[in-house]
Parts: C-alpha cells; sequence; structure tokens
C-alpha cells in the first residue's frame, strides 16, 4: 500500500482548502473584469496613477477653488465657490431683515 | 492507477468527510480563511489576478488560474501553513490509528 500518513493527509487536505480558495479568488476577479470589459468596451481604463500625488485620478492638476463659479438661485448672480457660504448666509438673510 | 492508490484516496475520502460531519471542517476552514485575511494575503492574489489579466490580455479563467495558482501557494506565510497544518493533524490524531 502507498505511503499515507496524517502528514500526507493533511497536506492535501491542507491543498485542497488552498486551491479552492484560489479558485474562488481568480473566478470572482476574471468575471468582474469580463463584465467591465464588455459593459464598457474601449473606454475603459484605469484610473490615472502618479507616485507624487500632484494629479488626480483623470491625470489633472488640483482646480482652484477660486476660479470655480457657482449660480445663486436666489440673487442671479454667479459667485465665486470658495465664498458661496459665505455669500448664501447674506443673500438668504437679506429679505427678511 | 494501482489498486492500493485508489485506496488511500479512498480512505482521504473517508477522513474528510468525518471532518466535514463533526464540523472540525468548517473550522479550520474558516481559520485558513481568517489568517490569510490577516497576513494580506486575499488582496495579494486578488492583485496578482489583475496582474496576469493585463499581462496575458486575457479574461479566461483556465488560463489565469494556471497563472496565479503556483505563485498563490507559494505566498502563503511559512506560519499560517504551519499552524493550519498542526490544527488538521490535531484532529486527525484524534480518529486515526496510526502505528
Ligand atoms: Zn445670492
Amino acid at each position: 500500500m502507498s505511503q499515507i500518513t496524517v502528514e500526507s493527509v493533511s497536506q492535501s487536505i491542507y491543498e485542497n482548502l488552498l486551491t479552492t480558495l484560489i479558485q474562488d479568488i481568480v473566478s470572482r476577479t476574471t468575471t468582474e473584469e469580463q463584465l467591465l470589459r464588455a459593459r464598457y468596451n474601449q473606454s475603459l481604463s484605469p484610473y490615472y496613477y502618479e507616485k507624487s500625488g500632484a494629479l488626480d485620478i483623470h491625470g489633472n492638476p488640483k482646480q482652484q477653488d477660486s476660479s470655480v463659479y457657482v449660480h445663486c438661485d436666489r440673487c442671479n448672480r454667479d459667485v465665486s465657490a470658495n465664498r458661496f457660504a459665505a455669500h448664501v448666509e447674506r443673500c438668504l438673510t437679506r429679505g427678511r431683515r | 492507477m494501482t489498486s492500493s492508490d485508489s485506496r488511500s484516496l479512498e480512505l482521504k475520502a473517508q477522513i474528510q468527510q468525518y471532518l466535514v460531519q463533526s464540523g472540525n471542517y468548517e473550522i479550520i476552514s474558516s481559520k485558513l480563511t481568517q489568517m490569510l485575511l490577516e497576513d494580506g494575503w486575499m488582496d495579494e492574489v486578488k492583485r496578482l489576478t489583475n496582474e496576469e489579466i493585463k499581462s496575458n490580455d486575457s479574461t479566461n479563467f483556465t488560463q489565469i488560474l494556471a497563472k496565479v495558482e503556483p505563485q498563490a501557494l507559494e505566498m502563503v506565510s511559512d506560519s499560517t501553513r504551519n499552524n493550519v497544518i498542526n490544527q488538521i493533524r490535531q484532529f486527525l490524531g484524534e480518529i486515526v490509528d496510526t502505528e
């Protein structure tokens, strides 16, 4: 009879468990990727990554908040984004004084 | 396959079945999963899988598994491996006659 020991059976049970786990991870990852490729085809590109951390996930530098304007629906004016909260505080209380 | 091979396969199947029925298989399986998760092994295997998908430009399960499996088996830390095998050995010691 071929050598079958507690050692060899333990080893084979351990390998069964491990290969099952690996197959599970690989199957989920490949299926996920297949789905992404089928859904987004050509337009699918990975998020941009840069070590220095200067650029965002689209590869763009940080935009200055002061250069962005938000439209205020109450007074119909464009307000600089980094001053919008202060503007709203004044704008919304104006009529109640 | 010789008759002794099939005999030993049968014995392994019986032992495995006993471990499942006694609830010990579940204990070993959750312990292994827990340890591999804490080691970061799970995330590492997932990262490796994505890497192989990219470098082979394939999402074919069989093809990717053949690349990933041998590496993933090697990546298990010695402490996790020994710990789990010891636990299995201990359960086996309770049910198997050794001479
Ligand atoms: Zn306003």
